[in-house]
This record gives C-alpha cells, structure tokens and sequence, in this order.
C-alpha cells in the first residue's frame, strides 16, 4: 500500500494557501494596519496611533466626523428597512409555492429568480426610468408628482424597491427548501388539533425551518451593511446625502479623483468591519455546527 | 376543511400572480422601452407595447464603441467571467481534495483557521486589495477581477462537504492497487463531485458577472472594464434620459448572457446545494 509522498498535500493545498495570504491574509491586517496611518495609498503609510478613530469617532468639527456618522445611520436604515422584507417576502412566496393544491410552482419560481440575476447596474437602470418623474411608469400610473430619487421618503423606497427585487431569489429557494423537509405528520397531527392554516403556519413551519432563518438573517444582514451599489445608481446618495451609505464614503475618500485619504477611510472600513465581524461570528458559528454534524 | 383548503389555494395563486408580475413586468418594460423612439416614449409615456417597433437604438448602441463600447464590455466580462469559473473549480476541487481526503498534520486546523480567516469582514482588505492589484500591475486588466476572488474558502467549504459524503473505501481500495493521490483525485473523486462542482461554477460566473463594487474601483479604463462597470457610466454618456432607448438595451444586452445560463443550467441554480454555504469569498 502506497502512502502519499509527504509534499503531495503541500501540491494539492499549497496552491490556494499562496492566493489566500496575497489576497485575504495580508490584506486584512494591511488594512487595519492603514487605519492606524495617514496614507494616500501611494506612498508609505506614516504612524499616527489612533488620531483617525479620534476623528470620525469624537471630532464633531471634521466632515470625516459627519460623514461617518451619516454613512454609519444610512447603512443601519438600509439594514433595517430591507432585511425584515428580504425575509418575510421569500417566506411568503415559498409557502404559497409549498401549498399543495399550488401548481406551476416552477413557472413561478422562475419568474421570481431571474431578477436576481440581472446585475445590479442593469437593474437599476431599467428601475430608474420606472420611477422616472416625467417618463415613468410610477407617476403615469399613479399620478404622483414626486421626483422620487430627489425627495424623501421615496428615495428610500426606490433603493429598497430595487434592492428586494432583485435579492430574494436565494433566500426564496432556501425557503422551500426547509419547508418541502418538514414531515407531512406532523401537518396532519396539527390538522388534527383541529389547526388552520395559520396556526399550522406558526406552530409547526417556523419552527421546523428555524435553521434555514437563523442563517438567511445572518447571511441578508451581513449582505446589508455593505449595501453600496442600490444608492449609488439609485439616488447618487441624495437628497442631500440622506441616502448616501458608508461603503460610499469608503469608497470615495480612498478613491476618488482628487488625493486618497485611505487612512480615514480605512479606520471607517474597520469600524463597518467590527460590526460585520458580529455578524460573522454568528454566521461561523451556524456553520461550523453544521460542518461537524 | 375542503372549502378552507380552497380559499387558501385561491389566495396563494392570487399573491404568486401578483408577485411574479412585478417581479417580470420591469424587465419587459426595458425590453419593450428598447424597442420604442425617443419621441414615441416622451410623447407617448409608458405603454406596455411599442407603437412603431424600432431597432436603431441598437442600431446606436453597437455603433457607440468610443463612450460606451458595450460589445467590448461584454467580451470583457465574459472573458474575467469565464476565466474565473474555470480556475475556481480547478482550485476548489484540488484544495478540497487536500483537506478532505489527504492526512497530513493539523489539517483540520489549518482549514478551520482559514475557514475562520476568511470570515473576516471583507471591507477591511478592500483598500489593501487595490494596492496589490495596483503593485502587481494589474489595475485595468483581468486579472484583477479572475485572481483575488480564487482564495474564497465559502466554495472550498462545499466541496470538502460534498466530498465527506464519498465512502473513504474507495480512496483505499485505489490505493492498496498502487494509484497515487493524482490518480484517485482526477479517475475516482473528480467525476464524482461534478454536481457540486457545476453548482460552484455557476455562481462564481454569476458573481462574477454583477460584482459591481470591485470593478468599479479597479477600472478607470472605458475599454477594459467588464459591463457592470461600464453600466453605471451610461447615465452620463446616453445624457439623462435624453437617449432612453440606449439606455434599455444597454441594459437588457447587459443581462442576456446570465439570463442564458440560467435559463440552460435551471436546475443548478434552484437546487439549494450552493446555498447552505453562500458566503462569496
């Protein structure tokens, strides 16, 4: 019996090991490391301890202080006004799609999927024109007069039209998924105890599907805070940059035409991190039960 | 209880036809819109067919190849796209052969590590990332968007999964008849974890196609960025809504390629195998 040689798994691991180093590894701990320095991503970064976190975190005067504090509320808003709808909407399709006198299930799935393959640029191109205010389909249709990426709330409203639109295809497919798994006894039991469909609904799905939730609540948040397109071809982050997201701001100070200021965006890009590394550890952890079982 | 049954299947078709008009009707909208004149959509506003079918927006469209030469964006990403895919299920399926079917020392750790690396919240190396691309030279090429998505460990993770469910017998059988590592990787375990390879595939190309934040940072170039990048110049070249038709078969051009593959690959992509991991590296 021949074993391996002792630098065969050194081929078959060694390969991904080097792209992981160069392209995660270093990276992330550069990228904490900028956020410690002045750095116009050109030159050496130069040491200046905490004085960007002292900035956007406590330095009411600077703009990196209102920037960071807007970007960081607008993100939470994305995050909260999206997350329950990307949840509760897949929900809602795949139990219809689950019901049992239901049929063309997947003519109607695939109708629903597509949208989430259509590229966000795409999307949001073809939705601009929809709520467009003199060419629109909105305002023709229901008379409204609003320029709706320029006025609040509705700039919300189309970020998060278009952001729904094209993200619940997965979770939808999960859905069904969990629910297509949980046993037809126990709906007959329920049936039974002389349960309709809605306590069937609360009593017996949701707590058979917890599993696929936990992890789509996850996975959606975590998606959520790093919301950066929708905004951008939406509304360019207006009006007056009440839409405008924290990825944008990253963006452009490290970016942006005139001199990088990547050390302030860095600390904004640690401070987004941290709350995504909450989100992380939870999703590691669901996954690291599942990888065991 | 059978008139309760009916009334929840009424109910349940009624919300689907309703979802699943809105959810179709704003694409045919872009392809109707990229079919109508100008003058027809201001003069007209929103009709839900065209009253003269035109072609010259595409007409326009393919012979702007200066502002927004939408072919070339096209080739771009079906380039970065397929390139991607193919060296994802390379080094997937030879890294998750490593971790799963090979011993050797702290493996289980050394994965775990990474796996838990990796988690690390993506925003942090995104500027960092772009000084690599940039001292690698690669800042406006492909590369930048084929290479860096390759370390991941979401698809990794899948594979090494999908691979647990292989009986190690095989493995051993193989090996007592004398065949190395690389033989029972390429004869036995790769035409074995085909499914999950193919499903792996098809979201990397998917991913690939609609990454919009990286390759809006890493190309500045008209000519080299793939066409999620090059939509978002659109607004500005087809002169807010002076040129609507552009604009929607822009964007209708932009999704035929994936809306293809899907439309080949259905059964892939709603089967939920890819999804119990779903983290993009």
């Amino acid at each position: 019996m021949k074993e391996h040689g002792k630098f065969a798994p050194l081929f078959f691991v060694g390969p991904h090991i080097i792209l992981f180093i160069v392209f995660i590894l270093i990276p992330s701990i550069y990228g904490i490391y900028a956020s410690f320095t002045n750095w116009n991503l050109i030159g050496s970064p130069e040491w200046v301890g905490l004085d960007n976190y002292k900035t956007i975190l406590a330095d009411t005067d600077s703009t990196f202080y209102s920037q960071f504090f807007n970007g960081m509320l607008n993100t939470l808003i994305f995050v909260g006004l999206s997350v329950p709808l990307m949840i509760i909407i897949p929900l809602m399709i795949a139990v219809a799609l689950e019901h049992k006198e239901v049929k063309f299930t997947s003519l109607f799935q695939t109708l629903i999927y597509i949208p989430g393959l259509v590229s966000i640029s795409a999307a949001a191109l073809i939705w601009s024109l929809i709520f467009n205010k003199q060419l629109g389909v909105v305002n023709n249709m229901f008379g409204s007069e609003h320029v709706w990426a320029a006025t609040q709330p509705y700039a919300w409203i189309t970020i998060i039209v278009i952001t729904v639109w094209a993200g619940i295809g997965g979770n939808m497919i999960i859905y069904r998924a969990g629910i297509n798994g949980v046993s037809k006894d126990l709906y007959e039991s329920a049936e039974i105890d002389g349960a309709g469909p809605i306590r069937k609904f609360w009593n017996v799905t949701l707590p058979s599907i917890k599993f696929p939730l936990i992890y789509t609540m996850v996975m959606t948040t975590a998606g959520a805070f790093n919301v950066f397109a929708q905004p951008l071809m939406m509304t360019d982050g207006g009006p007056r940059q009440s839409t405008t997201v924290l990825m944008m701001y990253i963006r452009d100070l490290a970016f942006s035409h005139g001199e990088s200021i990547a050390g302030v965006a860095s600390a904004m890009a640690v401070m987004l991190g941290l709350v995504l590394l909450v989100i992380s550890a939870i999703q590691y952890y669901i996954m690291n039960k599942n990888a065991t079982t | 209880m059978f008139e309760k049954i009916k009334v929840s299947k009424y109910l349940a078709y009624l919300f689907l036809i309703i979802v699943s008009a809105i959810w179709t009707i704003p694409v045919l909208f872009g392809v109707v819109t990229s079919f109508r004149s100008q003058t027809e959509v201001v003069n007209e506003g929103f009709r839900l067919l065209p009253v003269n079918w035109i072609v010259e927006n595409y007409v326009n469209i393919l012979e702007n190849t200066s502002t927004a030469p939408i072919m070339q964006w096209l080739w771009n990403s079906i380039f970065i796209a397929t390139m991607h895919t193919l060296l994802v299920v390379v080094v997937i399926s030879i890294t998750g052969y490593g971790y799963s079917r090979m011993k050797f020392k702290g493996r289980d750790l050394l994965f775990f590590t990474l796996l838990g690396i990796s988690f690390f919240p993506n925003v942090v190396n995104l500027i960092p990332s772009y000084k690599i691309i940039d001292i690698l030279g690669w800042v406006n090429t492909p590369w930048a968007m084929i290479v860096p998505g390759l370390a991941g460990m979401g698809n990794i993770f899948l594979v090494r999964q999908f691979m647990k469910g292989i009986p190690m017998e095989l493995d051993e059988s193989a090996r007592v008849d004398g065949a190395s590592d690389f033989k029972i990787f390429s004869r036995i375990i790769l035409p074995l974890i085909r499914p999950v390879l193919i499903v792996c595939g098809l979201f990397s190309f998917t991913g690939s196609w609609n990454d919009f934040l990286w390759p809006v940072i890493v190309y500045t170039d008209v000519n080299k960025m793939p066409v999620t990048a090059g939509l978002l110049l659109l607004q500005d070249v087809y002169g807010n809504y002076r040129m609507i038709g552009q604009l929607m078969g822009s964007a209708i051009l932009a999704i035929i390629p994936t809306l293809l593959l899907f439309f080949f690959a259905q059964k892939y992509f709603v089967s939920a195998i890819n999804l119990n991991s779903g983290i993009k590296g």
